[in-house]
């Protein structure tokens, strides 16, 4: 029996190590895996210092559970193999439960299947964007342990569907661009109207760069539609709606983002467009992303610009709110916590050593918190993506104007309830 | 104690995948002379016929037959070999550096192939979902990695027997004959041509299973995973280890990787957070250091060419 004590404390002794990590191990290892040199070392220098002093501000209120927190930075050097061996370093030798980065799809998807799933411990991009994050995170794949804070493409069918609704349509014609882009959002558009109560009397695909376009309106306008929702780039899509309008088809366009240029306006005439609305993505306009933009001037002494900046260091809070709240720091405990942290009807928390402090303040009393940071309000979907703030806007003359804005939290309802 | 063994049966992993490209460009450079600038495309030829072999089918990207593992590894050197003969016969009447300058260009080709044909290759998104036949084995991301290793092993083991028979060979001792004077080997009735197509397809073969490899264990793949870096690195595992030597590209692939990685590992203990983030270069820089003073002291390599003579000959 007490043999059998001995040999079960001896494996646990053995095999405990570097699985597990214990409530409190001081210091507190955050890893970050950015590409600091190579072709993306400008930028990614930049998004390193910006994550450190994140953690410096964890610090300075007080760090992780009473110890400080340290950033044990690796450099992938854009490269996937590299980006894949600091990775395995990182949790395997140092320990470290959650990972911040990479910046490129290329690296952080090989990280994230070959490192960061087997292993059990959490990975949190600034930058990447690429769509096959959500595929794999539909199929399962990423286990939950996968999370963005740069905001997806997801919502640009929903804001569609959004605009035909509003406006009282009620029979839609869909003509898209034959790329995986309008493939993929004319779907997404056919699943969201329809949960919305719309109807599509026509899906149209065209190939780029044709001289007339002029079979496919002709087929698009079968069915009387009393709207158009055209996803295309600005030269073909000036083809087709002047085709589109020639033929006597509605002038109710609804159109995708990239059609928001005044080559579009002019190639076919305010005039013909005054019924014309779109979306587009917007900058959140919230006193935390302000306060978020003063510290940073205050420390760097130069404001905020730059691709990832704003992402990076709500990447980090995130996760270390999350180590915050996590009884024993392990990976599968901060893949659940960042949910509580970002919790919807949570108490607002801001950037900041104050705001951190007030943070774990609330969350020592069990209050579940709503992180709103230098990003605005994060809420992560069930696939680890977050969604930016969008507009909506239409032609007044020639003049383009926003007609609604719609809140990051406004978004993510709005994709909550067509996702459901 | 746990991690340092999951983390080095990992760099077992990676190290011994760049080997298997490292010794089909030994093939090529070490024994025939071919300068091979273009190792990074042949290694991506051989990865997305992996991919594309053993992958789960998606719609709008072609292929996904979902094939067994050992298919897979037997089409990406086919694959790779095939692409190896069209380029070869347009490229090897060329010599040396305009044959580096002929091949780089074709790396860059296939790197933008894979890049745009979206409907071969996923494009951008690359293809996800590669499986990795470990996984099915056993459960545990250690116990996994090992039954990996041991695949890796055995195709390192396999390459490296073939190549020894295959470079002691008539066929062999005629590589290196054209490697050092090939108007003196044309003089003895060979065909200088075909055979240096014939060590060309065969290298980039092998580098195409380095690729299959690779894409197995990540379990996805993408054109970034194919910059002209890796033709870099690997032309550096050989030389570091040293050419026309087996054993020699082995150990350089071992020790350049390692030094590439524990690099990094080191500078994150030792130098603090706040000046690596702002010193990007520093990683590069004790790289690039430790390959130089590595080739000062060992100038033909670690292991240089073991002298040779015919096995029939007396001593």
């Amino acid at each position: 029996m007490l043999r059998n004590i001995g040999l079960a404390a001896l494996t646990a002794a053995i095999f405990g190590i570097g699985t597990t990590a214990h409530a409190v191990d001081c210091p507190v290892k955050l890893g970050a895996i950015l590409p600091v040199s190579g072709p993306m070392g400008q930028v990614g220098e930049r998004i390193a210092e910006t994550g450190l002093f994140a953690v410096e501000q964890f610090n300075e209120a007080g760090g992780v559970k009473g110890c400080p927190v340290e950033y044990v930075l690796r450099d992938t050097q854009g490269q996937s193999a590299v980006g894949v061996d600091a990775a395995k370093s990182l949790v395997d030798l140092d320990g470290v439960q959650a990972l911040i980065g990479a910046v490129s799809s290329g690296v952080s998807l090989p990280v994230l299947t070959s490192v960061v799933v087997p292993s059990k411990v959490v990975q949190v991009s600034c930058c990447s964007s690429s769509e096959s994050f959500t595929a794999l995170a539909e199929e399962g794949k990423t286990e939950g342990y996968w999370f963005r804070t740069y905001a997806t493409n997801r919502s640009q069918s929903a804001m569609g569907a959004k605009l035909v609704i509003d406006s009282g349509f009620e029979r839609t014609a869909v003509i898209y661009v034959n790329t995986d882009f309008g493939v993929g959002l004319a779907n997404r558009f056919e699943q969201d109207i329809a949960k919305l109560g719309g109807s599509i009397t026509s899906m149209v695909a065209y190939n780029e760069s044709q001289q007339s376009y002029r079979a496919e309106v002709t087929k698009a306008l079968e069915g009387n539609p009393d709207s158009l929702f055209l996803v295309a780039f600005p030269v073909d899509g000036s083809t087709i709606t002047r085709e589109w309008l020639a033929l006597g088809g509605t002038d109710n366009l609804i159109v995708n983002n990239s059609l928001r240029s005044d080559d579009y306006f002019a190639a076919v005439g305010s005039q013909y467009l005054q019924n014309l609305q779109g979306y587009d993505s917007a900058q959140p306009r919230l006193p935390s992303v302000a306060s978020f933009n003063e510290m940073f001037e205050a420390r760097f002494d130069s404001p905020p610009n730059g691709p990832g900046l704003h992402s990076v260091y709500d990447a980090v809070t995130v996760v270390l709110l999350a180590m915050e709240a996590s009884e024993e720091i392990t990976g599968d405990n901060i893949r659940d916590n960042i949910r509580l942290v970002t919790s919807p009807d949570g108490v607002e928390v801001h950037p900041g050593p104050e705001g951190i402090a007030r943070a774990k303040e609330l969350l020592a009393e069990g209050q579940t918190i709503r992180y709103v940071g230098a990003t605005g309000a994060l809420s992560f979907d069930r696939n680890g993506d977050v969604q930016a703030p969008k507009m909506t806007w239409k032609l007044d003359g020639d003049v383009n104007v926003e007609t609604s804005y719609l809140t990051t939290a406004e978004v993510a309802e709005l994709l909550g309830m067509l996702d459901e | 104690m746990i991690g340092v063994v999951s983390y080095l049966v990992f760099f077992l992993i990676l190290s011994l995948t760049f080997g298997v490209a490292v010794l089909g460009l030994n093939l090529q450079w070490g024994f025939t002379g071919l300068f091979n600038a273009g190792v990074a495309g042949f290694i991506a030829i051989g990865a997305y016929t992996m991919a594309i072999l053993t992958g789960p089918s998606r719609d709008a990207v072609f292929g996904g037959f979902e094939l067994p593992f050992v298919v897979g590894l037997a089409g990406a050197m086919i694959a790779s070999g095939i692409g190896a003969l069209f380029v070869g016969l347009a490229t090897l009447k060329l010599r040396h550096e305009y044959l580096a300058v002929a091949t780089f260009g074709i790396a860059v080709t296939i790197q933008l192939v894979c890049l745009n044909w979206e409907y071969l290759t996923g494009g951008t998104l690359g293809l996800i979902g590669i499986p990795n036949p470990t996984k099915a084995w056993a459960e545990g991301p250690l116990i996994q990695n090992s039954l990996y290793l041991a695949i890796v092993a055995i195709v390192v083991g396999l390459t490296i027997a073939a190549l020894e028979l295959i470079v002691k060979s008539p066929w062999g001792r005629m590589l290196k004959a054209i490697r050092e004077d090939e108007v003196a080997a044309a003089s003895l009735g060979k065909s200088p041509e075909r055979v240096r197509l014939e060590a060309f397809v065969l290298g980039c073969m092998i580098m195409g299973l380095s690729g299959a490899l690779y894409v197995s264990f990540i379990g996805y793949v993408s054109p970034w995973d194919f910059l002209p870096i890796l033709t870099f690195q690997i032309w550096t595992m050989l030389i570091v280890g040293g050419s026309a030597n087996n054993r020699g590209a082995l150990l350089g692939a071992l020790i350049v990787w390692g030094v590439w990685t524990m690099s990094g590992f080191v500078l994150s203990r030792v130098v603090p957070s706040e000046i690596q983030a702002r010193g990007g270069a520093m990683q590069a820089v004790l790289i690039g250091l430790i390959l130089v003073v590595t080739l000062l002291i060992r100038p033909r390599g670690l292991i240089g060419e073991e002298l040779q003579v015919s096995r029939h000959a007396r001593s």
